[in-house]
């Protein structure tokens, strides 16, 4: 028996599925075939079994059914709840981005109307050179000036409210690595199922994917780390021992996303189990 | 096809995405469309209003408004829920795209809606952009056409174009007779398609 939108089909003929088109959407959904044993729909088929008058109509009706079905999968695509955290932690990678843009740019058109400004206008922190420009800007550098510390506090609110809503949606990934990298990994992941479902191999490298892909197909030294890098206790961990703590944080985290997945509640009990394998992998007792 | 002078055009209801309109008629961008390049190039597959057609990989469904301007049916694959949004307006406003929400390497997924249809239109960014080509070949007619727009850089970004177009040419050959390789330049870069027969 082959199943169709408008039907079931078998040797003997077609029986037309009733309902209108929200029951056939349903019945849609339930329907499974096998990649092997795909046999394209067949319009003259719905109308001998009733389900159609004639072809416009057969495709009137699909196309309503069709309609429906995108309509529902549209909303609960869009419905989860890590869809609205991945808009926002890609939003704050992209106020990042800008952030250092128009602050290089600023430097720089800062320097030109003051020839005598020289190397203290270079330093790494951009918090130092804002503050010293903000010193005599004017006209349009104060403006840019302006907008760019404006960014800032829209940069610091939303990575806060980033880290709650980690908090809430992955309680036990918040507690190892803090909600930030929590999320980011979440995004990279395509959402917490996605993240869930990694191996901890692979949630080491997230976010590596060049270094990883270059390891592969060039043989460069594999990457060691990808985002979880930006977890203090990588970060901070003695260079050689760097590897082993993000091998091991990678896999409590594996861990992690699966209780945040499944149960949803923090388990503190496992937290600190995890902090005790992860200081000791960097050389703490 | 309708070109007025060197314009490929489409007849249609105007103002689906902000395309131009020329006498009346909707402006089929080569630079924004690589079906319509592949029209430039003289090298598209005439579609008419007999034609039905299945489109994998529909976006936000500009280019398949003006296919469904020609077609009599257009089956509108895509997989992701934002693009998906955008094509069900488009949709809404043009009785013969048929949406389908689904994951274009998983035919088996949309095979209850899908007829045989005379052209599939492949336009995913996709590393396995031939395999799925394969695996949907069952919706193709005994005449109909495969066009399959591959961009080199999605299946390797360090190799050379010209290495991943025999790649794939070598995995489509025990499916499908290959009639044809166009490289769209220059309307789009490293892009090439590939026009089949099964």
């Amino acid at each position: 028996m082959r199943s169709y939108w408008f039907g079931d089909v078998d040797d003997e003929g077609c029986t037309r599925a009733d309902g209108d088109a929200d029951a056939l959407a349903a019945r849609l959904a339930s329907i499974r075939i096998q990649p092997g044993e795909i046999i394209p729909a067949d319009w003259k088929l719905a109308v001998d079994c009733g389900a159609a008058r004639d072809r416009a109509d057969y495709l009137g009706r699909l196309r309503e059914v069709c309609m429906r079905v995108a309509r529902d999968r549209v909303a609960a695509g869009l419905g989860g709840k890590d869809t609205e955290l991945v808009r926002m932690v890609l939003a704050l990678e992209e106020i990042d981005e800008s952030m250092n843009q128009l602050t290089e740019r600023l430097t720089d058109w800062y320097r030109v109307r003051h020839p005598e400004a020289g190397r203290k206008y270079r330093p790494r922190d951009s918090r130092r050179v804002l503050a010293a420009i903000a010193g005599d800007a004017e006209g349009p550098v104060k403006d840019l000036l302006d907008g760019i510390l404006s960014l800032r506090g829209i940069r610091s609110r939303l990575a806060a409210e980033i880290g709650d809503r980690a908090a809430v949606l992955l309680p036990n990934c918040s507690a190892l690595t803090g909600g930030l990298v929590a999320a980011r990994l979440m995004t990279l992941a395509g959402g917490v199922s996605a993240l869930a479902r990694l191996p901890a191999s692979s949630i080491q490298v997230l976010g590596a994917r060049g270094a990883l892909f270059s390891h592969l197909t060039r043989g460069t030294p594999p990457p060691k780390h990808g985002i979880i890098f930006q977890h203090l206790r990588v970060h901070n961990a003695p260079r050689d021992a760097r590897g082993k703590v993000a091998r091991v944080l990678a896999g409590r985290l594996a861990i992690a996303a699966r209780i945040d997945e499944n149960r949803g509640t923090l388990d503190p009990g496992f937290i600190g189990e995890a902090d005790r394998l992860i200081g000791a992998a960097g050389g703490r007792r | 096809m309708i070109w007025i002078g060197n314009t490929l055009v489409s007849a249609g209801e105007p103002g689906v995405y902000g395309e131009r309109v020329l006498s009346g008629h909707r402006v089929w961008d080569p630079y924004r469309s690589k079906l319509a390049a592949l029209y430039h190039l003289g090298k598209g597959v005439e579609i008419t209003g007999s034609t039905r057609v299945l489109y994998l990989g529909a976006a936000h469904g500009t280019t398949v408004s003006h296919v469904s301007d020609y077609a009599e049916v257009v089956y509108a694959v895509e997989i992701a829920p934002l693009p998906m949004q955008d094509l069900l307006d488009v949709a809404g406003r043009r009785g013969n795209i048929i949406p389908v929400m689904a994951d274009a390497a998983h035919p088996e997924e949309y095979a209850p809606v899908v007829e045989e249809v005379d052209l599939v239109f492949q336009d995913v960014a996709s590393p396995l952009q031939a395999e799925i080509a394969i695996r949907n070949r069952s919706f193709l007619s005994r005449d109909g056409r495969f066009i399959l727009v591959v961009k080199t850089r999605s299946i390797d970004t360090t190799a050379r174009p010209e290495t991943v177009e025999g790649e794939v040419i070598r995995a489509l050959l025990p499916h499908f007779t290959i009639l044809d390789s166009t490289w769209l330049s220059p309307f789009h870069r490293d892009h090439v398609a590939f026009i089949c027969k099964r």
